[in-house]
């Protein structure tokens, strides 16, 4: 039980910081600090330099040292507030944060990125783009995988050959300049949304062959069991069959297949990017900060860069701890 | 002494290298050439199994044999000959010895120097041919190379070039009068294909070459031609004996690919071929009949062997550097400065800022003609970017000093006109820098017709908010830093910069093909300290007039002056008149801003510090345009690696 | 319907799959925008004529369809094409890089599954620590692209300096005995094969911990169990086989992949297989390499899928081949 509730406020907690970054991120996801490119991750202090305790936990001013790294300066010191409204770069607005420092005070919690952005707020609105597109995709592909592989698994024959045919096309043709191709016939200019269900749908629509094979195989086995057999002798129909008996059997394998293919589609984004079919500089997107990590001097100069692989996998550990969880429920109950 | 830095080790080890050298390298004749100068003849009876048994003596004797096999195998410098044409670098000292190892980026596609088109290849060709008159690349100034002296007639259309005498090929055939009209035979030929034709092709019409005696050469030009000793360099001579037949053949594009076997290859370079080995290296030896030596007429190359490796991609390249697997790194990014800067001690290289490169980047508006049914929003779009008040705005609004800061990390320089301060015969000193000001932005737009919405947003004088986007290629991140940069910058004025970022070729495509682009962020690279190699840019009908192809007439007055001026800056021999006919185009084309100039990114190479007359330059090859002079000093040779 | 004319019938389809993938790539390379000419555009110094010149040398301004009829005509005479980068035969340039990759993915396929079934079956049947090491483990390497891997491995090795970095093979390693050649390589093999294994251990990894926790459950395992049959044998020799379809797809799939599993992290190691060369003519549009790479990593998914089947058939004999 407790881990049930864990697992509930974890998810959705999770979901809510993504869904609404703007609670949670202390700024824009394309704020430009250009003169705190690739600071730390800023230390948040209790104790000032004197050793005087403050309750209301503070940073200290960050000034850069030249040799591309950053000290603090204890002269002047920005305590962490809560629930500001904060002024939105070049349009008068303002906004509620949950936290921040006064400036020109600054707080990266995880860090910035090469244009002085902070990091913390980009991987918050990044996650909404990236998470439910890999999971839009991932439901695609494996809807449609789940759908042709057991028909082709059931049914044999001239079905089976023709399906897996096709899969073996899907796998064995370069997707690349099918994707240059499309990239070339869209618009120059893609809207945010837009991004989003081409996102999700490409990736679902080729991302559909392997689960579609993995679950044919299991269903070819599966529809020689005995209870499967008699349940066809008994006139049932075989979608009957497919929903009662065989999808049940199958569970387990799909429920693998999103866990692997979530975290893969997420960085299957870093292609498409890179092909002009993502989410664009100065959008963030996961894929692209995965991107950035694939540079050697970011890897080893910017070791905070690393930060989105943990929000990934914090993501993906989620749903499979939560799928765990409904399993065992459904099995204690039925049992 | 060559041989003496193996030598010096134990008279075992030598043995065994020796016995080895029979078995595995199969190069018998150096062997025993070897042998007899040392006289240590009685290793011919050395049994083989005694000679396993030393395999395992250790490690380190494995290592030093590493080391030292290449200066065994490799060829030896011939001793000047009587009435061989020499040229003596004064001043310049070194050793003999060692493999030089280079990381490149990539795999070299070809080894033919006329079709060779990639970086890689004119890399590697670079080091085995030689040209006729070459470009210093440290002072941007013509030396003599296979000719020694030329003349130009008083009319400017006459070039004579004296060649030197006594030289040989690689392969110790002779070189002649014959070898140069062959070789610019097989340039002009049109059906060669040669990217580098055009460049001999002046005013629509090809230059001519003839024979005047065994070692003289005489080269019609159509017209007058400034800078015309220039267009020699880099045009690699070739041997006639090993190219004549197949080019008769109609068969020129098959020769000299990577499997050729190096000894059907032959050049007057310092190297010449030994060994391709797929995907992995190619590695050259010393030309022993090479034309240089140094001032203790001690002939060029030191190096025993040149070895590049072939990486990958840069990061690999860097890596490799770092490690000490390489000794060279020719050219990597700014972004990898700082990480290997902060190695430089521990790890014994140091590695340089040469300072800007002939690069230059820029954002270029689609000004063509487009139909207006196709592109309706682009044609519409196009009013504003013809608009010189709109584009001096915007770059008014451009931070080029974040760009140097951010996209190069201040490894770069900006640029407000198309020569980068590299090209030091020909930048224009005089040309304004103005400071990024967004209130003149602001002034320059309201003046031109614009206006702010209630949102901040910029509106054009129909109304319609101004917006746009920018391609790029994604493979190149400071360009993609760059837009990204812009975005944000032209945000601030009320503009909304879309940045996308494209495949490589698929924005090449849109910018030269399909046209279908609003904005776009580009780089050309200069191929030589000259204005000569520009002309296609900025002449309005040429073939790289980006901003708007396909111009029969030029659209604008100043495009018509600069044509002039372009034209008349070709054929202007003299200098001061040349130079001040070229200020003037710089100066039109930075008030008209036919594109926006952004930044040039430094020349970045390094080197172990065991590299001796390690010279880098500005100018492509960068660090190995001196390969002949290169040296690895003597410790470091006799020391294990 | 008998093994050998399944088989028959199999290698006609598949023969039939290649016909389509040559067709389809070649109207998406026509597709694609972009020529293997476009670099020189942009070099001021080549004219416009020079540039088409180029192209009908190449044969770049023949319609499609003729193109493709005369590279099908070819390659039904074993000839591959003709690569524009390189000026030479397609074949000459891909076999020995063909086999330089089989010895990488062959060496990491073979760890991968050496080490990911046992661990699989363990962290099913033993739960505890383990199976959340393997669990998180397993996230983790999920969650970070595989050349981030790669690059991680390498920077280490960088610092540590005990491995070379890159290339299959030191540079004079000619002069190597057999005995010094084969340590040289594997040397050298260690970075990229530890990379390909970490990223794709976990997939054959989760896969084998899901199939063997579902079967462990079922009844004939717990009669099994009351029989007092040893935990070992039971796990391997009853359960193992009725949990495995999955795992027989997955390792058709590993044959698959074996020509293209490992493209990304060749490039990132230098190691000289089809990697860099299959990449770098994606990018320069030299489409005769690209398609030559497509159809042999074909013929090989044709040839993976296939034994898995036979597999599956060999390991379930209710399953009847049609």
């Amino acid at each position: 039980m407790k881990r049930l509730y864990f697992g509930i406020v974890l998810f959705v907690g999770l979901h809510c910081a993504i869904l609404f970054p703007g609670l949670l991120a202390p700024y824009g996801p394309a704020e430009q600090n250009r003169e705190y490119t690739f600071a730390p991750p800023t230390r948040v202090h209790w104790f000032d330099a004197g050793g005087r305790f403050h309750l209301r936990p503070f940073v200290y001013a960050i000034v850069p040292t030249g040799d591309e790294g950053y000290s603090e300066s204890t002269s002047a010191r920005y305590p962490v507030r809560f629930f500001v409204s904060v002024a939105v770069p070049n349009s008068g607005q303002r906004k509620l944060r949950f936290f921040g420092v006064d400036a020109p005070g600054r707080i990266f919690i995880l860090g910035s990125d090469a244009y002085g952005r902070d990091l913390f707020s980009r991987v918050l609105y990044g996650g909404r783009i990236s998470v439910a597109a890999a999971l839009l995709a991932t439901f695609l592909a494996l809807l449609i995988g789940t759908l042709l592989g057991a028909a082709a698994g059931l049914r044999g024959g001239l079905t089976d050959s023709a399906i897996m045919r096709l899969s073996e096309l899907g796998m064995a043709l370069s997707w690349f300049y099918l994707l240059l191709a499309v990239r070339a016939f869209l618009p120059l200019r893609i809207a945010p949304l837009e991004t989003f269900f081409l996102l999700a749908g490409v990736i679902g629509v080729t991302g559909w062959a392997r689960p579609a094979r993995l679950i044919r195989g299991l269903a070819l086995s599966a529809k020689e069991r005995g209870f499967v057999m008699s349940a066809r002798g008994f006139g049932a129909s075989e979608f009957y069959i497919f929903r009662r008996h065989i999808l049940p059997q199958l569970k387990p394998l799909i429920f693998t297949q999103a866990v692997i293919l979530i975290p893969q589609f997420i960085m299957a984004e870093v292609t498409l990017s890179f092909l002009g079919l993502g989410a664009s500089e100065p959008v963030a997107s996961w894929g692209n900060l995965l991107a950035d990590l694939q540079q050697y001097r970011i890897l080893v100069a910017y070791w905070w860069m690393v930060a989105p692989v943990f929000a990934v996998v914090l993501v993906s550990s989620t749903y499979f701890f939560m799928a765990n969880i409904f399993e065992r429920r459904v099995q204690s109950v039925a049992i | 002494m060559p041989y003496s830095v193996i030598f010096t080790n134990s008279i075992f080890t030598t043995e065994t290298r020796g016995q080895l050298l029979i078995s595995k390298s199969g190069n018998f004749e150096t062997y025993k050439r070897v042998l007899k100068r040392f006289s240590i003849t009685r290793l011919r009876n050395f049994p083989i199994t005694k000679c396993l048994l030393c395999l395992r003596v250790s490690v380190v004797n494995w290592i030093l044999f590493c080391v030292a096999l290449p200066v065994v195998a490799a060829s030896a410098a011939q001793p000047l000959q009587k009435g061989e044409d020499i040229q003596v670098e004064p001043g310049l000292t070194g050793n003999y010895g060692g493999t030089l190892v280079v990381g490149q980026r990539s795999e070299p596609k070809t080894l033919n120097p006329v079709l060779a088109a990639d970086a890689p290849s004119r890399e590697v060709i670079g080091r085995i041919n030689a040209d006729l008159i070459h470009i210093n690349r440290y002072t941007q100034k013509t030396e003599p190379a296979l000719a020694s002296s030329w003349k130009m007639s008083s009319d400017g259309r006459t070039f004579t070039l004296k060649l030197r005498r006594g030289l040989r090929f690689s392969d110790g055939q002779p070189f002649d009068a014959d070898d140069v009209v062959f070789t610019f035979q097989v340039y002009l030929d049109e059906k060669v294909h040669s990217t580098q034709r055009d460049l001999l092709v002046i005013g629509g019409r090809p230059m001519t070459v003839t024979k005047v005696d065994a070692h003289t050469v005489r080269f019609e030009l159509p017209q007058p031609y400034a800078a015309a000793e220039r267009i020699f360099d880099s045009l690699a001579i070739l041997p006639r004996h090993l190219l004549q037949s197949a080019y008769e053949q109609g068969k020129f594009a098959e020769v000299w690919n990577l499997n050729t076997p190096p000894s059907q290859i032959a050049g007057l370079g310092p190297f010449r071929v030994k060994q391709y080995v797929a995907g992995q290296r190619i590695v050259l030896e010393r030309n022993p009949y090479y034309w240089k030596a140094d001032s203790n007429k001690q002939r060029l190359p030191y190096l025993d062997e040149m070895a590049f490796i072939f990486a990958g991609n840069e990061d690999a390249q860097v890596m490799r550097f770092e490690a000490r697997e390489t000794d060279i790194i020719n050219r990597f990014g700014p972004d990898n400065y700082s990480v290997l800067a902060k190695e430089q001690q521990d790890r014994d290289y140091q590695i340089q800022d040469l300072g800007p490169s002939l690069e230059f980047n820029f954002l270029v508006f689609n000004l063509n003609d487009v139909p207006a049914d196709k592109f309706p929003d682009l044609v519409r779009e196009q009013a504003w970017f013809r608009d010189l008040k709109f584009r001096q705005a915007v770059s008014a609004a451009i931070d080029r000093q974040a760009i140097v800061r951010l996209a190069y990390r201040g490894h770069g320089a900006a640029l407000w006109g198309n020569e980068s301060p590299a090209d030091k015969l020909w930048v224009d000193q005089s040309l304004p820098h103005p400071e990024r000001s967004l209130d003149h932005a602001r002034e320059l737009l309201k003046s031109a017709g614009f206006s702010w919405n209630s949102d901040g947003k910029l509106i054009d004088n129909q109304q319609k908010p101004v917006e746009f986007s920018i391609i790029t290629g994604s493979s190149n991140a400071p360009r993609v830093k760059m837009a990204t940069l812009i975005a944000d910058d032209l945000s601030q004025l009320g503009i909304t910069v879309h940045v996308v970022p494209l495949e490589f070729r698929a924005v090449v495509d849109r910018v030269f093909q399909s046209n279908n682009y609003e904005a776009c962020i580009i780089g050309l690279g200069g191929a030589d300290a000259d204005p000569n190699p520009q002309m296609n840019v900025w002449l309005s009908n040429g073939g790289t007039h980006i901003w708007n192809l396909h111009e029969i007439h030029p659209a604008t007055a100043w495009e018509a002056e600069v044509d002039g001026l372009m034209n008349q800056q070709m054929v202007t021999v003299n200098y001061k008149q040349r130079r001040r006919i070229y200020d003037r185009v710089q100066q039109l084309l930075a008030e008209n801003l036919p594109v926006i100039f952004l930044a040039t990114p430094d020349v970045l190479v390094g080197a172990k510090n065991n590299v001796g007359n390690f010279r880098p330059a500005v100018l492509d090859p960068y660090a190995l345009w001196n390969a002949d002079e290169l040296y690895l000093r003597r410790q470091a040779l006799a020391s294990a690696r | 319907m008998n093994t050998a004319r399944y088989i028959e019938r199999r290698i006609a389809s598949g023969l039939l799959l290649l016909l389509a993938v040559s067709l389809l790539s070649f109207s998406l390379s026509a597709l694609a925008p972009g020529s293997f000419l476009d670099e020189m555009k942009l070099n001021p110094q080549i004219s416009p004529e020079t540039f088409t010149a180029l192209r009908a040398q190449y044969g770049l301004d023949q319609p499609i369809a003729l193109r493709y009829a005369h590279w099908l005509r070819a390659a039904l005479h074993g000839d591959l094409g003709f690569s524009f980068a390189y000026n030479a035969p397609v074949s000459s340039l891909i076999w020995n890089r063909c086999s330089n990759t089989l010895l990488l993915t062959g060496t990491a396929t073979f760890l991968v599954w050496l080490l990911a079934v046992p661990l699989g079956i363990l962290s099913a049947a033993k739960g505890g620590w383990l199976d959340r090491i393997c669990s998180f483990g397993s996230s983790l390497l999920l969650s970070v692209p595989e050349i981030v891997i790669a690059l991680a491995l390498l920077a280490f090795v960088v610092r540590s300096g005990r491995l070379p970095i890159g290339g299959m093979a030191s540079l004079n390693a000619e002069d190597f005995s057999l005995t010094q050649r084969i340590r040289d390589t594997v040397l050298h093999l260690v970075v990229p094969a530890a990379a390909l294994v970490l990223a794709a251990l976990p997939i054959v990894l989760r896969h084998t911990r899901t199939a063997m926790a579902e079967v462990l459950q079922a009844p004939f395992i717990k009669a099994a169990t009351g029989h007092g049959i040893f935990r070992a044998r039971l796990l391997l020799r009853h359960a193992l086989p009725a949990a495995a379809s999955p795992l027989i797809s997955l390792f058709g799939f590993s044959i698959a992949g074996l020509l293209s599993a490992s493209l990304l992290i060749e490039v990132i190691t230098g190691w000289p297989g089809l990697g860099p060369l299959f990449l770098e003519s994606i990018f320069a549009r030299d489409f005769q390499v690209v398609i030559a790479v497509v159809m042999v990593s074909s013929a090989l998914l044709v040839v993976g899928n296939l034994m898995s089947d036979l597999l599956l058939y060999a390991v379930d004999p209710r399953i009847r081949l049609e």
